[in-house]
């Protein structure tokens, strides 16, 4: 894992009276834990990956408590995992990150939800939305609502996550519905503190094990024709029962406001950037202390009709302030009203963008429109020149700038084993031409940014070889489907391979075996190298993803007939391949295996390594590869063909050439790719390997003064 | 200070820079120092070299002082609302001041000076990279107070990371209401022990913390730091070589710097009757100058450019010259320098090389070359050596100085004659060009910049230039008046060295009238499909590349 969370683990035994200080999703980590949970499972993702890679590196302290963490192999495995509490009085609690991942887990929620829960469900997801973001912009709320789960949007302070936590799996149990709690990604790594209580062993746990299996229910299964009394008991007893628990727990917070006319519904997550907004108007102080009166809903569904209804009730106009698109509260809300004949005036979606995060400008934009219509007595004059002034500056910045500032995405790290992979597959299509390329999630959809541009489309996670099923029947070339050895284990196996093994289908994927999944923080999958393995190896820095073949076998046992595997950073036989895999005759799946491990994980294991070695006056060998300045030729073709950020330009020393000259500089961890691009596509002559040998043996030393000597002999100054 | 809002910071930093330490300290400081503070951040893949921020508030009155009340901080920055942003990279300073950031009349702005290239600034054939000048007049004219300085230095001088030089830069502008000693208790990690007895690690950070603290806190030092920067290209300053008086004379004395350089550059590549080549052509161009601009009013400027670009044309890389450079006893000294070698290590230097079969073609008299090149024409793919070349054992400086022996076959050679013949055509057009009008002239003259490299790279600058020259210069154009034509130059050049596929050229080309560059033939191997027997035709095609 490329994080270690010693720190986090002792904060995971904090106890009463103790202060809990960190982030807020290791802040509802421990709130689990204070829960008394039985399972933890989920699948890694931002902005919530810590909370399951902190229980995981936590095992001990968790065999402890007898509390199980599964590290799910997708997310419907972790969401099919919550099935333990349809019978049981197990409190579970998964995690993931949404929307991608409640889509991927979504056939197991509707299958939990509809029998319902018996012990408390808690699903903590990730909202990746807004500024950060990594996928596409969706609302988890749409699954709460049609699969009847509860959504819980605590706001921001780490008291209140914790204690929304707490009341999640009691609000679960007494309405029998799977609760969500969802955490934008802001929240999840806020870093605040809250007052601690014990952890509770939980009463079923791996310590304390039931005895015998519950008795037949037909009305545990989501099977006909019980699913039809399901559909009614949502209605007529889970969510009336849930209503009740929240109205009477006071989940949702009211703040009184000298306006009484006028009135603000919140999604608790947006409850700080609203504050602000009105201190920004002048309409609240920076304690909570709001001139408006506010509703702010920490359970976003269901609502409770009455609590809305009672605020709304005689205001001359109320904003609901919520995020993301379709605006379901502000309707659900407008329903009610409606069905009541209350005449409040309606505010939201006509004065709040419809799409995007709601910053403080943003609000503010909108907060001010409303003030503006129902407190015209209030002056806006400041706030007015703050949100003018932001658009004029942006304006005066974009002309003296002339043109706009490059981007900087996210790219292959310095040494990353995918970089090559794309250099020789630009390489390839000269040889080729060019091909329809599938692309996928995991860090290889870097390959969709400059220099390297390729990508056609991304379908999901482990999707690529499925999406080119309708593409390469219809194309004279053939495509080329990428996937990560992540991808491959969370659905690409069985999308993807099975689907074009059984249709016969001529097809080309490009399996990058790195050995973790990456992109979410090296998290281990079952292809990754044992850790034996890692001990025994003699020489820590080499790639040891060869040592663990499970994805070979896998494929082969399916009835792969075309198999390569090539290491990664053998540029020139991995273009050969290519074009084979391109050209070839044999009609059928072709899979292609780059080998070479994550460097993050390569890094790890050798930098304490070699530390040790010098610390013992061992030999160490550095390799660093270099540019000499007065033979490279400008052009940047280098560049083009790897985008290592450590590769890079500097001025041209000859004061005769204007253009810059490319350079390596510090960070370079000598992985290769320079020398081996500039092989196979014919660079200039202009890249250097060194190799520093640090405490080298006396006859090294030796040899070396005198081939020295003669050396210097033959070379002029 | 305003003490009814809190104290905001936001902090611009590159994945892998240790930007969640620096908040993590930040806010540690804040807790032990008795005040509110909070901070957010939005990592994700970002943490993957892209661009990420964080963002601090600290309320500026301590907890005991206010009654049980706690602040209500924001997650996200709010632009113009802002008293600080430290950023460890001057691009993306600006970038958060683009957004609205900065607010002239609150914000303090803390910048690295150091620049981490893009992507898309590296990856241009020609020059990229966006003007640093120019961002900092927008750090100048955009922040009520700013500090510029290169962390990135200050960080490898302590042996640190930059997130300990941020956090001194912080401490030292005064920002937070916490001594000096709280920052510094925090980066030791809570060991109040005496700093020489502190971790590596920590009294590392502290060097860096204290560099940066002194670099904001004593102004002097600081802005002689921005000056520094400030200064100019070193292209005013260009080193006297030994000219001989008799070619100095014969120029006006503003050119004689440049062409001190052009006629060393020739003669260290050739030889003395080479180099009186050089000056008998910038002769040409000198006197085609003087008859159009006999005031000289354009200071001698196209004959300056000739200087340069010729010497770099006349001096094309070769496997000579390569051989050459490489083989110098400075260039080893150097490599030892850029690898960081300590006095004991032992270096050894491989060099890759890949040549082709034209490269040796190239110092073979014209007929043998051609029958190299034709049979290499007929592989499937095209013959090239691919060698590593120790230039630290005795058998590779040895080849090495070999190789570069072969001065004398250079001059025999089919490329030499080649490249003499091009030389000439260019240097006509430079000439008939200056004579019709000398703007026409200049931007041909600077045309020479598409000219570089080896192999394929230098075929394409090659052909690129020959087709201006052919279709902006002197063919008909719908306008062909001077100026247009030198407009239309500049633009085709600027295109050229913007895009190696040459889409911006050909589209430059178009927009001028003239046509664009013919579609190459490239042999591609094709897929015939095994079912479809249809599609089974096309075995080899050929595409436009």
């Amino acid at each position: 894992m490329e994080v270690s969370f010693s720190k986090e683990i002792e904060a995971l035994r904090l106890k009463a009276g103790d202060t809990f200080h960190g982030e807020g999703i290791l802040a509802i980590t421990k709130a689990l834990l204070q829960s008394g949970v039985s399972y933890v499972g989920g699948y890694q993702g931002a902005p919530v990956s810590h909370l399951l890679d902190v229980m995981v590196q936590a095992k001990p302290y968790m065999d402890e408590l007898g509390v199980h963490v599964e590290a799910c192999s997708n997310e419907a495995s972790a969401a099919a995992m919550l099935g333990a509490s349809i019978h049981y009085p197990l409190r579970g609690a998964v995690t993931w990150k949404s929307i991608v991942g409640t889509n991927v887990a979504a056939d197991a929620l509707s299958n939990l939800s509809s029998p319902g829960v018996k012990g408390g469900v808690l699903i903590v997801v990730g909202e990746d939305y807004g500024e950060g973001a990594s996928v596409i912009q969706e609302r988890t709320h749409a699954y709460a609502l049609k699969s009847s789960m509860c959504l819980l949007d605590p706001r921001p302070d780490l008291g209140v996550m914790v204690n929304m936590v707490e009341h999640g799996f009691r609000l679960s149990e007494h309405s029998n519905m799977p609760c969500i709690m969802e955490l934008r990604i802001r929240t999840c790594h806020v870093r605040g503190s809250f007052d601690c209580k014990d952890n509770q062993p939980p009463l079923v746990s791996t310590r304390a094990l039931m005895e015998n299996p519950a008795g037949f229910d037909y009305m545990r299964l989501a099977h006909p024709p019980v699913t039809f009394r399901h559909e009614k008991l949502k209605g007529d007893e889970r969510l009336p029962a849930a209503r009740r628990y929240i109205a009477e727990n006071k989940l949702n917070e009211h703040f009184p406001g000298k306006h009484e006319g006028v009135g603000l519904i919140v999604q608790g997550g947006l409850y700080n950037a609203l504050m602000r907004s009105l201190q920004q108007l002048g309409l609240a102080d920076a304690f909570g202390a709001t001139d408006i009166p506010m509703l702010v809903l920490n359970v976003a569904y269901p609502i409770v009709p009455e609590e809305v209804a009672d605020f709304c009730v005689g205001k001359e106009g109320v904003l609901v302030v919520e995020e993301g698109q379709p605006e379901y509260i502000e309707q659900e809300i407008a329903t009610l009203l409606r069905r009541r004949d209350i005449q409040t005036p309606l505010h939201g979606c006509d004065l709040l963008p419809a799409a995007g995060e709601y910053g403080v400008e943003v609000l503010s934009t909108g907060l001010a429109k409303f003030v503006a219509r129902y407190l015209p007595e209030h002056s806006q004059d400041s706030a007015k020149g703050w949100l003018a002034g932001n658009q004029d500056r942006r304006a005066a910045v974009a002309t003296q700038l002339e043109t706009p500032l490059p981007n900087r995405p996210p790219s292959f790290c310095v040494g990353c084993p995918e970089r090559p992979v794309f250099s020789a597959l630009k390489l390839a299509q000269q040889d080729s031409g060019p091909v329809h390329i599938a692309a996928d999630i995991g860090c290889h959809a870097f390959g969709t940014f400059e220099p390297f541009s390729m990508g056609h489309s991304i379908l999901g996670y482990g999707m690529s070889l499925a999406s080119r099923a309708g593409v390469s029947p219809m194309m004279q070339r053939r495509t080329l489907s990428i996937m990560g050895d992540g991808g491959f284990w969370h659905n690409g196996l069985l999308t993807g391979v099975q689907s074009a093994l059984f249709n016969g289908d001529d097809a080309v994927l490009l399996i990058f075996k790195n050995g973790y999944t990456s992109a979410t923080g090296t998290q281990d999958i079952i292809s990754t190298p044992d850790d034996e393995v890692k001990e025994r190896a003699v020489d820590k820095q080499q790639s040891l993803v060869d040592k663990n073949n499970t994805i070979e076998s896998t494929l082969q046992g399916l009835g792969v007939k075309w198999l390569r595997t090539v290491h990664t950073y053998h540029v020139d036989q991995m273009r050969a391949t290519l074009n084979e895999a391109f050209t070839s005759d044999f009609d059928g799946l072709k899979v292609i295996i780059a080998e070479g491990e994550c460097q993050l994980e390569r890094q790890r294991r050798m930098k304490p390594w070699i530390a040790s070695l010098l610390k013992k006056g061992k030999r160490v060998v550095r390799v660093k590869y270099g540019v000499d300045e007065d033979v490279c030729n400008g052009d940047h073709a280098c560049i083009r063909l790897s985008g290592c950020p450590t590769l890079t330009l500097k001025d041209n020393p000859d004061p005769l050439k204007v253009d810059p000259v490319a350079t390596v500089i510090d960070g370079c961890v000598g992985c290769g790719l320079c020398g081996a691009n500039a092989h196979a596509a014919t660079l200039c002559p202009s890249f250097y390997r060194a190799e520093v040998v640090q405490n080298p043996k006396w006859h090294e030393r030796l040899l070396h003064s005198l081939r020295g000597a003669v050396v210097r002999a033959l070379q002029p100054a | 200070m305003n003490k009814t809002q809190p104290i905001t910071l936001l902090v611009c930093a590159l994945g892998g820079e240790g930007g969640g330490v620096l908040t993590e300290w930040l806010v540690d400081i804040a807790r032990h120092a008795g005040y509110a503070a909070q901070s957010t951040s939005i990592p994700g893949v970002a943490q993957r070299t892209g661009a990420t921020t964080y963002y601090i508030e600290v309320f500026p009155v301590p907890l005991a002082e206010l009654g049980g009340r706690k602040p209500i901080f924001s997650l996200s920055p709010v632009p113009g609302a802002l008293d600080a942003i430290i950023s460890s990279e001057l691009l993306e300073t600006v970038r958060q001041i683009g957004n609205g950031m900065s607010a002239p009349q609150r914000t303090l702005v803390i910048s690295s000076s150091s620049r981490t290239f893009t992507t898309a600034e590296r990856m241009q054939p020609g020059d990229g990279r966006a003007d640093a000048t120019r961002l900092l007049d927008v750090i100048k004219s955009f922040s009520r107070e700013h500090h510029v300085f290169d962390m990135g230095a200050a960080a490898r001088e302590a042996g640190t990371i930059v997130s300990a030089v941020m956090l001194g830069a912080i401490a030292g502008s005064g920002l937070f209401p916490f001594p000096r000693e709280a920052y510094e208790t925090v980066v030791r990690g809570g060991d109040t022990s005496a700093p020489e007895k502190v971790s590596k690690m920590a009294a590392a950070s502290l060097r860096g913390f204290a560099k940066a603290f002194d670099a904001v806190n004593g102004p002097r030092e600081q802005a002689a730091l921005v000056s520094r920067l400030m200064a100019s290209t070193p292209e005013d300053t260009l080193p006297a070589h030994a000219l001989p008086d008799s070619v100095a004379n014969r120029f006006p004395p503003q050119l004689r710097g440049m062409l001190a350089l052009g006629h060393a550059r020739v003669l260290d590549y050739q030889d003395a009757a080479y180099a009186d080549l050089y000056v008998e052509r910038l002769q040409k161009v000198l006197e085609a100058e003087r008859m159009s601009d006999p005031s000289a009013a354009g200071g001698f400027e196209v004959t300056h450019e000739m200087a340069r670009w010729l010497a770099l044309w006349m001096a094309f890389d070769d496997i000579v010259r390569v051989a050459e450079l490489k083989s110098r006893r400075s260039r080893a000294e150097r490599v030892r320098g850029e690898v960081k070698a300590g006095d004991d290590d032992i270096v050894k230097v491989y060099d890759h090389f890949k040549p082709g079969a034209p490269e040796f073609a190239a110092l073979m008299p014209k007929p043998l070359a051609r029958r190299i090149t034709a049979w290499d024409r007929r592989r499937q793919s095209p013959w090239a050596l691919p060698l590593q070349v120790g230039s630290h054992s005795v058998f590779g400086m040895a080849s090495l100085r070999l190789l570069s022996s072969l001065r004398w076959l250079r001059k025999r050679g089919s490329r030499f004659a080649e490249e003499q013949a091009l030389i000439e055509r260019w240097l006509a057009a430079v000439v008939a060009g200056t004579r019709t009008d000398w703007a026409l002239g200049h931007q041909i003259a600077l045309c020479g910049r598409l000219i570089k490299g080896y192999g394929s790279t230098n075929e394409r600058g090659k052909e690129n230039l020959l087709h201006v020259i052919d279709h902006l210069a002197a063919a008909p154009l719908p306008d062909g008046s001077p100026a247009v034509r030198a407009q239309a130059i500049a633009a085709a050049r600027e295109a050229a060295l913007s895009d190696d596929a040459g889409k911006a050229l050909d589209a430059a080309l178009v927009r001028h009238g003239a046509p664009a560059r013919p579609v190459k033939a490239q042999p591609i191997r094709w897929m015939k499909r095994p079912r479809a027997g249809a599609a089974a035709g096309a075995r080899a095609g050929t595409t436009g590349v």
